[in-house]
């Protein structure tokens, strides 16, 4: 008598395809960082903000958008193409409530294989501003921002086609804070 | 038979991955009893809340025939509130029960913690096919409330424009004092 559990390599595979995919699916979004190793600043900081539009979200507010509202238009022009939006914000009442190594575990996948860190943009707002774009060839995949101040420690993360200038348009609007951003051709407009 | 035990074992497979992220239940009333339990509270009725001067945002919704703008569709509000009772908990504890617990059915939006005055907002969304459920939970250090309602999409767009700006004007909307 054949065993009864025989499974040739082949229907292996496909099991495995199947209840893989999902998880396979998700990993393929390389430009979206994991700040999940920040969640326990929450319990020191006095002001905590975290926004998670995800690819769905996206695609649901590309359809609400109306093109018949000015500002509406616009919003709807920039997240076109974005797979996704991320931030976690922390104010804390004094200073030293965060240590280094909570930004490194940022840094660390912002050194990762595409990722570039931008020299020249500047914020009006004290304290670091750090952005960094993935590239996938000539292609930008997404873009991280880290600003950090003594009291404060703010990332956030586009997952998608994404430049300086589109986020600063981005600034106030779905949940993504005012960091202050000034790209190079603004601040250029601004210093003539 | 060697095909048919094969295949009954990629569907169980498959189906137990699938079952893994299917929906749970009635999400509100399990946010209130998570709520509940979480803290000790106890939620207030909405024949009390009207029997005291609070009415819900349904009630209005009929009285004032659309004439006031609105954020809910009228008709679409769940009520839960939660008076003078004391909230002490780890909230980061809370956080992450509650994520946990959401996360099949509910896309989070946007969730502050406020250290300072200990408040909690969390909005989650879910799909309802041309339109939308939001769910705010608001917790505060001796109230809280949790409200259901459906949005248009042009509402939608409210929200997503400003998360945190239309999620309290959606709280404000659903717990209108009679004395308004």
């Amino acid at each position: 008598m054949k065993p009864l559990f025989h499974i040739n390599i082949r229907t292996a595979l496909i099991a495995a395809l199947l209840v893989f995919a999902p998880v396979l699916s998700a990993k393929a979004q390389d430009s979206r960082i994991q700040m999940s190793s920040l969640d326990h600043l929450a319990a020191k900081a006095s002001q905590t903000i975290d926004v998670n539009i995800d690819q769905r979200l996206m695609l649901l507010a590309a359809k609400v958008f109306d093109d018949k509202d000015e500002d509406e238009r616009q919003i709807k022009k920039l997240i076109t193409g974005l797979k996704g939006v991320y931030v976690k914000s922390f104010e804390f009442e004094t200073e030293g409530q965060y240590a280094a190594a909570d930004i490194e575990t940022i840094r660390t996948q912002l050194r990762g294989p595409g990722w570039t860190r931008l020299v020249n943009v500047t914020s009006k707002k004290d304290g670091m501003l750090e952005v960094y774009l993935l590239f996938n060839g000539d292609a930008v995949g997404g873009m991280a921002v880290l600003h950090t101040d003594d009291k404060e420690l703010t990332v956030v993360n586009i997952v998608g086609p994404v430049d300086v200038d589109k986020l600063a348009k981005l600034e106030g609007q779905l949940g993504i804070p005012d960091l202050g951003i000034q790209s190079p051709k603004n601040k250029t407009k601004n210093e003539q | 038979m060697k095909a048919i035990a094969t295949w009954i074992l990629v569907v169980a497979m498959v189906l137990t991955t699938a079952n893994a992220v299917s929906a749970k239940g009635d999400d509100f009333n399990s946010v209130v009893r998570m709520i509940e339990q979480f803290y000790r509270v106890k939620h207030v009725g909405i024949p009390f809340l009207a029997k005291t001067g609070m009415k819900v945002g349904t009630t209005v919704a009929r009285i004032k025939g659309g004439q006031a703008r609105r954020i809910a569709e009228a008709g679409s509000i769940k009520l839960a509130v939660f008076e003078d009772q004391d909230f002490n908990g780890d909230f980061t504890k809370f956080r992450a029960s509650l994520n946990e617990a959401m996360n099949a059915t509910w896309m989070p939006l946007i969730q502050t913690l406020s250290g300072q005055d200990e408040e909690q907002v969390y909005i989650f969304l879910r799909d309802a096919g041309d339109k939308i459920n939001v769910l705010v939970i608001t917790i505060e250090q001796r109230d809280a409330t949790v409200v259901q309602v459906t949005l248009s999409p042009k509402n939608l767009a409210l929200l997503l424009k400003d998360p945190e700006g239309t999620g309290k004007a959606i709280t404000q909307e659903a717990t209108i004092n009679d004395q308004e």
